[in-house]
């Protein structure tokens, strides 16, 4: 073999090793798919999945099915007990979304959180007559109230190892009427184990 | 004079890599050539977000030196953020590292990058040590508790516990942050699970972590002033070939806080002391990969002086030169891999942690009350005071104040 050409190969893996590997460009993926980022904490794809299911199983108690008229719940905001930090607000508000869905006008939501604010404001202007078109005794407006109060907990035991990392969350939904009487729960299950490679244990 | 074979190839190979990187140019935390284009956009970046003068350096670290240093500069950056009072980038910037910690790497090809002989540890996308994990858990968590979510508080807390089990610590030295535990007492007093709060006082009773008596908060504490003292535990390389990874302490010289008002006058340990932590990881996995790739280098060098010193002797006994050729080359080949093997451990390291952290729970009558601390060395003599004149957050009425402090001694 000449000079030229073994200086050239014994040089070739110092030039491989001195590109850069492109980064991967932005793209569009289902957010009720698996990450590709591997995890064994709560995803997004577990909570909408929770919520699904609850939303089938509660419009399906009696309670709801032979109301007169659809029955008016409040969620409470997502409560966390487990060992991984969840963003409430976002778990929250996917819970509502999938229950409104599922619900299909069997059960009212009751959204005092995100309107009772302002709607007490406007009352205020409508009295003052400052804005048009609405009456001006100020008693047109009464919040609704509610039946029941759904509340989502989530649990967890959490485990690891040199090796790895395993978690388990345990989602509970409770339907609780205005007399604190439980009346419907739904529990839900994950559970994940993941692998950590060698250099980093 | 002819070049000499084993001199003539390594030199080409050098060229190389020196026309690769460019000289002068900007490196980052791992060695690695920034990319010019990427700086700028980074120095944007700052600039649009409004970043703070004495952060800068840091956000434009974080964005300009890629996954390989992402999680190292956001542990830098958020740490720093959060003691000049910006919770809001704190908390993003944490967030980053914790969604990079918790991205398992098994399989992934920068990990199994790493493993070769021919690639330095420092490579490898950074998550920290133990220690620095748990960390990262425990200050994200007193942002929540600042924030009055005790319930993501908590949550935090116990990953700081479980970053550190996951280390495969010392026995006895596994799950042993005595300041998560606290601080997981007051996230579940506030969040209405005393019982919680008393499982966590239960499991530090047996941690040899403690440094001392620590006063537990209670279902009445209205503030925490979180004191962090001192230089965390710096890495360095030991072992022939650098392969091992070490720590030194820089102790510091305050060994206890007091409140000296308002009453009741309490004293205090640390809550956590991190070059303890540090140093009681125990065995890991790289350990070995890194004791492997020292033995290759070692291996190789001591092949490339046999080959050669064969090779200077076979062209005095062979007039051909094939044989001397033959070991010439051979030794070439040794010298090179020997060369290009790096076995180094990766002391890229969170080197703004503090030694100690000082966990303060207090039940403040009037929040607005001034509150003394005195910082007391190993004797019990009184090094430094501080006041803080007013512990309330201005903006709005908390059921939890708290306050950071940072001394440097």
């Amino acid at each position: 073999m000449n000079k030229p050409l073994l200086s050239s190969l014994l040089s070739l893996p110092l030039l491989i090793s001195c590109a850069t590997a492109p980064e991967p460009s932005v793209r569009y993926v289902d957010p009720g798919a698996q990450g590709t980022v591997q995890t064994t904490g709560i995803e997004s794809q577990d909570i909408a999945m929770a919520a699904q299911k609850a939303a089938q199983s509660i419009v399906n108690i009696p309670q709801i099915t032979k109301a007169p008229k659809p029955p008016v719940i409040i969620i409470t905001p997502v409560s966390n007990r487990s060992s991984s930090p969840i963003d409430t607000d976002l778990y929250t508000t996917k819970l509502r979304g999938s229950l409104m869905q599922y619900a299909n006008g069997k059960v009212q939501f009751l959204a005092r959180d995100i309107s009772s604010e302002l709607n007490n404001k406007e009352q205020k202007l409508r009295e003052k007559g400052a804005v048009a078109g609405a009456s001006k005794d100020g008693t047109n407006r009464v919040g609704a109230t509610y039946q029941y109060i759904l509340t989502a907990d989530l649990q967890g035991i959490s485990t690891a190892s040199s090796r790895g990392s395993s978690d388990y969350f345990l989602i509970s939904f409770k339907l609780v009427d205005f007399q604190d009487i439980l009346i419907w729960e739904s529990q839900y299950e994950i559970k994940k184990e993941g692998r950590e490679s060698g250099v980093y244990r | 004079m002819k070049p000499n074979p084993a001199i003539a190839l390594p030199l080409s190979a050098l060229c190389l890599l020196i026309s690769c990187a460019g000289p002068g140019a900007p490196r980052s935390a791992s060695g690695t050539r920034i990319d010019p284009i990427a700086l700028s956009s980074a120095e944007q970046t700052v600039t649009q977000r409004n970043i703070p003068e004495e952060l800068r350096a840091d956000y434009i670290a974080l964005y300009s030196q890629g996954r390989q240093n992402a999680v190292l500069h956001a542990m830098r950056a958020g740490l720093s953020a959060l003691r000049i009072g910006r919770y809001d980038l704190a908390k993003e910037t944490f967030d980053q590292a914790i969604r990079e910690v918790e991205a398992l790497q098994e399989g992934a090809e920068q990990a199994k990058r790493a493993k070769s002989k021919f690639v330095a540890e420092r490579e490898k996308w950074f998550k920290g040590e133990s220690h620095e994990r748990s960390a990262l858990y425990f200050y994200r968590g007193l942002i929540y508790l600042n924030d009055q979510d005790f319930g993501n508080a908590a949550a935090c807390f116990k990953r700081s516990q479980i970053q550190d089990i996951t280390a495969d610590d010392q026995t006895g030295f596994s799950g042993d942050w005595y300041g998560s535990e606290i601080a997981l007492a007051l996230a579940s007093y506030l969040n209405g699970f005393p019982s919680d709060a008393d499982a966590a006082r239960q499991r530090a009773r047996t941690f040899q972590s403690k440094q001392g008596e620590v006063p537990w908060p209670s279902s009445q504490t209205n503030t925490l002033i979180v004191v962090e003292v001192g230089k965390g535990p710096i890495k360095y390389r030991g072992g022939r070939q650098g392969e091992q990874l070490r720590y030194s302490e820089e102790l510091p010289a305050t060994r206890q806080l007091r409140i000296s008002s308002p009453a009741p006058h309490l004293k205090s340990a640390a809550a956590e002391n991190l070059f303890f932590q540090a140093i009681t990881r125990g065995d890991r996995q790289v350990d070995h990969i890194l004791g492997d790739k020292a033995s290759f280098k070692e291996d190789t060098g001591s092949a490339t002086v046999g080959l050669a010193a064969g090779a200077i002797v076979a062209s005095q006994v062979d007039r051909s030169g094939i044989a001397a050729g033959v070991l010439g080359l051979a030794a070439i080949g040794t010298a090179i891999a020997s060369a290009a093997s790096d076995p180094s451990a990766d002391i890229r390291e969170w080197d703004n942690l503090p030694h100690s952290i000082y966990l303060l729970s207090l039940n403040l009558p009037d929040p607005k009350t001034p509150v003394q601390i005195e910082t007391l060395d190993a004797g019990g003599t009184v090094l430094n005071t501080y006041i803080l004149a007013d512990v309330t957050d201005t903006k709005k009425e908390k059921r939890l104040n708290i306050r950071f402090l940072r001394l440097k001694n």
